[in-house]
């Protein structure tokens, strides 16, 4: 155990700040192209036309990718977990999202490419758009999804994310306070100092060596493999220096268009984004709607939860039907609530595909969950930190998906933050241990959901 | 890239002058803040560059009241002026930014048509500065915001004002992006003891405020009139709404600076 | 057009008005300079020109003909760390690595030029400068530190590096 307590210098570090660390678009490799792709302009369309001959002819220009050329047009982020496809490698007859990429040229040079871009030919038929996720369920709203506005294939090809625990009904029924509250955290763009990048190098054993900035190289791996319909021994990724993530580089954005224009031209291809590029075609953090209703009696215990959220998947899946899984895992936050009634739609809409970021999913139901802690102290003028002590989960406690926790820390740390910031506790608050409940923290709505299995 | 531009690199003000002729077909690059991105991103494709960095047209010049500012003059080399024009120039983007931009780059700033633009506008605006500039029909020199009118196809070449009685500046606080400050007042007590007031950030270069000089022995009052000179717009930095009511408030500070 | 580039006088062949990050990077195989935005607003890309640091996205190359160009390379190397380099690995002020070469040759110009430990004015120095990831607390820490210039990196018996402080940093 020398690492433990030590102060170890990152392995990176040195060359970090000698400018040594290669990255991905540092890497050079001779009669390497540039690729340039061509993007939806418009938020929803029908392809009309599309015709990549003058594109072709451009001078410099080695390859054009279209959708003819993708071996799997359709492979889901989530297959490997039953989650279905939904989400084309390059636009067929149809753009869901601005900036959502239609083909790729791999050329000379940037300008090259770009001229071979502006000169494909291809006409849109605009459609309607649906922005706001509250709209997505009336019955007048735009259709943008081919499986409708929501996603339909959780288990049991149920429509939602649905948790029942408890009696809610019972909850609302002996509740003294009725407390209610919308969240709307904003969508957030990760904005790596890294754009999207990836090289691709075709060897001459007929494999293709992936230069890639992914934070997920063997998730990516599996991805490019189906859609190229490739065998994994035929792939090398080359990863793991990544100049900055956050969740952004979890999605496989730029591989496997690279790796077939690669393919396409026989030449080595790097595609790096634009900043611009990254803005409005990367993906970002889901915008979430998050309605929650609570069930309080006046001495400050939660009785009972009743929430609602819309996550806003963007135009594709990808990610999302996991991201609202693990949410609704979380929305009772650190605090324990026996009898919940949780329904979570991921909501298809126009904007980029969203995806993870810091805690994906969770995040946005800590900030829900906490902000309504506080709006419950403020409206029932509680103590802030002994109204959060009495609900905080303690062992055999349960999750809303019925997890008995073995270890949870939040007594302690409600404890040293009253400490740090000089909160007098009552006596009986400041003895709580994370310990099994007893006593008066034992009140009758609890015994039932106490567990000492499933963990 | 842009293998077919012409390069011009003069090294005098005239040598300067006469490669610009009647302007036209000819890109000037200052300090490039703005104009070398755009060429790398394909937005700007010049047949013909004119880079004035060797050109000998910069420098602050004071002999007696008078103050020029030659248009290659680093937004930095301003910093330390009196108000408006230092605060403001100080102001502006980063140190590594400041020491790149040009007063002449400013002046002529481009940017998406509804997006305010160009700091050191207001501070000149409100200093009644004026500007020399050459072009087709020769040299030319008017008051900034008649160039600011018709600045197409201008050379900058200085920019003179006599040094005020009083000045102050007041601004947002500018983010941490390439945009120039989202709202910012400028102010001046002239030589002749009249008030001149500007704005940028409230139209798509700065605008004088008529109005709120009018009302200039009552803050407030002065605040409220400035609304009625100014064509506020919603960009990524700032609303239209916010910029509304905080506009008041600068113009308010401003006067209460001047005095 | 030459350009002087951590000491080696170079030919350009670049049009003129290709950027200086462009002319290092695709041209000269300078690659330290990274492309962050490309547009001015990150500071990735700052390199010294005639010992000023500067945008070298901004910069057209013909603008500078002649000039001594720095880049992070040319600063130190790994068995050769300048005082600021070493207190970026001692503090973890480099974690994804990619602000860094532009941030190193803004605090070392920031420092030769006299500038104190002072965290505002750290801060004003590196405003055009952005990081994703640390949060800027460790960088703006280095920085200071680095004013002492008190650090020493060593190999420990396992072969990875250790950094020691040879004294406190003031
Ligand atoms: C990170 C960053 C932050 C910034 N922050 C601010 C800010 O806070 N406030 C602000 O106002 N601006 C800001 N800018 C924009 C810009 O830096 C300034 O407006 C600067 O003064 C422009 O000057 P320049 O010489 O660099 O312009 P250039 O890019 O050289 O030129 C800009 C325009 O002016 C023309 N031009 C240049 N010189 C002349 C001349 N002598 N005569 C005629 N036309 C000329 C050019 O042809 C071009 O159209 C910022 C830019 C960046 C990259």
């Amino acid at each position: 155990m020398k690492a433990v307590g030590a102060r170890l210098p990152r392995y990176d570090g040195v060359g970090h700040v000698t400018g040594q660390t290669t990255y991905v678009d540092d890497f050079r490799v001779h009669g390497m192209l540039w690729a340039k792709a061509l993007r939806s302009p418009v938020h929803h369309a029908a392809i009309t036309k599309l015709d990549t001959s003058r594109a072709e002819a451009v001078p410099g220009v080695h390859a054009v990718v279209t959708h003819t050329d993708v071996p799997q047009l359709e492979y889901g982020h989530l297959s490997g977990l039953g989650i279905p496809a939904d989400e084309p490698l390059l636009a067929k007859d149809e753009v869901r999202y601005m900036g959502q990429p239609i083909a790729l040229v791999a050329a000379e040079d940037l300008e090259a490419a770009t001229a071979g871009v502006a000169a494909i030919e291809i006409e849109y038929e605009e459609r309607p758009t649906l922005w706001d996720v509250r709209e997505a369920f009336d019955s007048d709203a735009a259709v943008v999804h081919r499986w409708g506005n929501w996603y339909p294939h959780f288990e049991d090809e149920m429509d939602r994310r649905q948790i029942r625990k408890g009696d809610i009904q019972k909850a609302f029924e002996d509740a003294d306070h009725i407390i209610q509250g919308v969240y709307r955290p904003a969508a957030i763009e990760h904005v790596p100092m890294e754009t999207q990048v990836s090289m691709v190098v075709p060897e001459s054993d007929g494999r293709l060596t992936i230069h890639s900035c992914t934070q997920a190289m063997y998730f990516s791996l599996g991805v490019i493999s189906a859609h190229l319909q490739v065998p994994l021994n035929k792939l090398k990724i080359v990863g793991g220096t990544v100049g900055g993530g956050f969740g952004g580089k979890v999605d496989t954005a730029s591989e496997t268009i690279t790796a077939l224009a690669a393919m396409k031209a026989g030449r080595p291809v790097k595609w790096r984004w634009t900043r611009e590029e990254e803005f409005l075609a990367s993906s970002t953090r889901a915008p979430w709607h998050m309605e929650i209703i609570d069930a309080v009696t006046s001495d400050g215990w939660i009785l009972g939860r009743k929430m609602l959220t819309l996550h806003d998947s963007g135009a594709y899946a990808r990610f999302s039907p996991y991201g609202l899984t693990k949410h609704s895992f979380h929305h009772t936050g650190a605090y324990t609530i026996p009898h919940l009634h949780f329904d979570g739609y991921v909501v298809f809409t126009n904007r980029v595909p969203t995806t993870a970021m810091r805690g994906f999913g969770v995040t946005s139901v800590s900030f829900a969950v906490e902000t309504h802690m506080s709006r419950i102290v403020d409206e029932l003028g509680l103590d802030p930190y002994e109204f959060r002590l009495k609900n905080a989960n303690r062992i055999h406690d349960t999750s809303p998906n019925r997890i008995s926790y073995t270890d949870p820390s939040t007594v302690d740390v409600l404890q040293s933050i009253a400490g740090a910031t000089g909160h007098d506790l009552a006596p009986a608050y400041a003895a709580a241990t994370r310990e099994p409940r007893e006593g008066e923290w034992l009140p009758d709505h609890l015994v039932d959901q106490i567990s000492t299995e499933g963990h | 890239m842009a293998e077919a531009t012409e390069v011009l690199t003069p090294d005098s003000p005239e040598a300067a002058a006469a490669a610009f002729g009647e302007g036209g077909d000819v890109t000037i690059i200052g300090g490039g803040t703005i104009m070398v991105p755009l060429v790398t991103h394909g937005v700007v494709q010049p047949n013909k560059a004119l880079i004035l960095a060797d050109a000998g047209l910069e420098g602050v010049d004071q002999s007696g009241t008078t103050v020029t500012i030659g248009a290659m003059t680093s937004v930095s080399a301003l910093s330390e002026l009196d108000a408006p024009l230092g605060p403001c120039a100080a102001n502006l983007g980063d140190s590594e930014v400041r020491d790149q931009a040009t007063v002449g780059g400013n002046l002529c700033a481009v940017a998406p048509p509804e997006h305010p633009t160009g700091d050191l506008q207001g501070a000149f605006v409100a200093l009644g500065a004026s500007v020399r500039s050459t072009g087709a029909g020769g040299e030319r020199i008017e008051p900034v915001a008649d160039f600011l009118a018709d600045r197409d196809n201008r050379l900058v070449l200085d920019v003179t004002y006599e040094q005020p009685q009083a000045g102050a500046f007041e601004s947002l606080d500018r983010p941490h992006t390439h945009h120039p400050t989202p709202l910012a007042v400028s102010g001046a007590r002239l030589a002749d003891g009249s008030i001149q007031l500007a704005a940028t950030g409230a139209a798509p270069t700065a605008v004088r405020l008529p109005s709120a000089e009018a009302e200039a022995s009552d803050p407030d009052a002065a605040g409220t009139a400035a609304l009625g000179d100014v064509r506020l717009v919603d960009d990524a930095v700032s609303s239209a709404w916010y910029r509304e009511r905080i506009l008041p408030v600068l113009v308010r500070r401003v006067l209460e600076q001047l005095g | 057009m030459n350009i002087t580039v951590n000491g080696d006088e170079l030919e350009v062949r670049s049009p003129g008005l290709t950027s200086l990050l462009r002319v290092l990077r695709d041209e000269l195989d300078v690659v330290g300079p990274k492309a962050g935005c490309e547009a001015g607003g990150c500071g990735a890309c700052t390199v010294l020109v005639d010992g000023a640091p500067r945008r070298s996205c901004l910069t057209a190359v013909a603008a500078i003909d002649g000039a001594e160009v720095t880049t992070v390379e040319g600063l130190g190397a790994a068995d050769d760390l300048s005082p600021v380099q070493q207190a970026f690995v001692h503090y973890y002020a480099a974690q994804c690595g990619f602000c860094t070469p532009g941030m190193v040759v803004a605090a070392t110009h920031y420092l030769d030029s006299g500038g104190s430990d002072d965290r505002k004015e750290i801060q004003e120095a590196l405003r055009g400068h952005v990081c994703r990831c640390t949060g800027y607390v460790k960088i703006i820490e280095a920085v200071a530190a680095a004013r002492g210039g008190n650090f020493d990196l060593t190999t420990t018996a396992e072969g990875g590096y250790t950094t020691v402080m040879t004294g406190d940093a003031k």
